[in-house]
């Protein structure tokens, strides 16, 4: 009976060793942006979030306008597209950039659209350098080489909050238009992310 | 005195059992048309299932697609189950040499699904040179 005791002894040394090492993990660790392990927090917009929700945009932008023929841009060159505003609605600081360059760097990738850097809501350009060069370049050519936008981007996010109890539900709207120069809203979607729990929680 | 408690303890089953049947077994009924407009031009699939859990809360019916210049294909899942499920699905998308095309809203998405329910997932290719596509379904992290 008393050669049972060290053996007991052993085990529980053994399987606290092996929970200090399972503890003695990293605190940091990498996760895949796109993927289901990231954290998720009710009251704000999450990575994913803008990924989904700039998914469903590019998707419908895509089967709605450019798979249906509807592009419309001159001599078959990739359309010309302006960003125009975008309003922030939710209580949060939001970089709207979250969103829209996803949009962009996926419709770029189609071959099928191009985005102006020098031409902005108010004059103000993305790119100033390019617009300078752009400048000199027709001044220096005597000849206006500005081609106008086909189509202007622009969108609202808005955000509803709800509680019931201890359930706190947080609904989160992206809104886009595509406009034509005629000023016709050639496509317009929407996609809304609603979460809910009880506090912040990984995973989705 | 054993009597009333074995009656008691009788009664507070009889309640946990309606209240589990009540509150899980809500599932869905559906109506449509009995002879559909649209005919679906339907894929031939090849599946590879590692979680028969999630196949049965999450049955892949059929995969179907539309013709385009950017793919586009709409797969039908089926819950066979009474309960409501979550899980993550994401599309993965592959040009005609077999290569991965990557896109920067490509993520993982939420749904969830009623018991007995029937829905529709769908995506656009991201690319015109996208021939080739892969779902994975992952049950959802509680």
């Amino acid at each position: 009976m008393k050669t049972h005791i060290p053996l007991r002894t052993l085990s529980v040394l053994g399987f606290t060793s092996l929970w200090l090492a399972g503890c003695a993990s990293p605190q940091a660790t990498y996760v895949d942006p796109g993927g289901s392990r990231t954290i998720t927090s009710v009251g704000t917009i999450n990575i994913q979030d803008y990924a989904n929700a700039a998914d469903t945009m590019v998707g419908s932008l895509i089967d709605g306008v450019i798979n249906a023929g509807k592009l419309e841009s001159p001599g078959g060159q990739p359309a010309m597209l302006a960003i125009s505003r975008i309003v922030n609605n939710t209580s949060q600081h939001v970089d709207t950039d979250m969103l829209v360059k996803k949009i962009r760097v996926a419709l770029n990738k189609t071959g099928k659209v191009q985005t102006t850097t020098t031409m902005g809501l108010g004059g103000q350009a993305e790119d100033p350098l390019a617009q300078g060069i752009k400048q000199q370049t027709e001044f220096l050519q005597d000849k206006k080489t500005t081609r106008l936008p086909d189509y202007s981007l622009s969108g609202k996010i808005i955000e509803q909050r709800e509680q019931a109890g201890n359930v706190r539900q947080s609904s989160f709207v992206f809104q886009l238009s595509l406009t034509s120069k005629d000023g016709v809203a050639v496509w317009e979607e929407e996609k809304t992310i609603t979460k809910q729990g009880k506090r912040s929680t990984v995973g989705f | 005195m054993k009597m009333l408690v074995a009656q008691i303890k009788l009664m507070l089953a009889a309640g946990a059992g309606l209240g589990l049947l009540t509150g899980c077994a809500s599932t869905v009924n559906t109506v449509e048309r009995a002879a559909p407009a649209g005919q679906r031009q339907m894929v031939s699939d090849k599946r590879i299932i590692t979680d028969a859990g999630l196949n049965r809360a999450v049955r892949i019916v059929g995969v179907n697609e539309a013709p385009g210049e950017f793919l586009k294909i709409q797969v039908e899942l089926l819950n066979t189950t009474s309960s409501l499920k979550s899980f993550n699905y994401r599309f993965e998308w592959f040009d005609a040499n077999g290569i991965q095309v990557n896109s920067p809203t490509s993520t993982a998405i939420s749904r969830q699904i009623e018991g007995r329910e029937s829905i529709f997932i769908g995506a656009v290719a991201p690319l015109p040179a996208a021939k080739d596509f892969r779902l994975k379904l992952i049950e959802s992290t509680p």
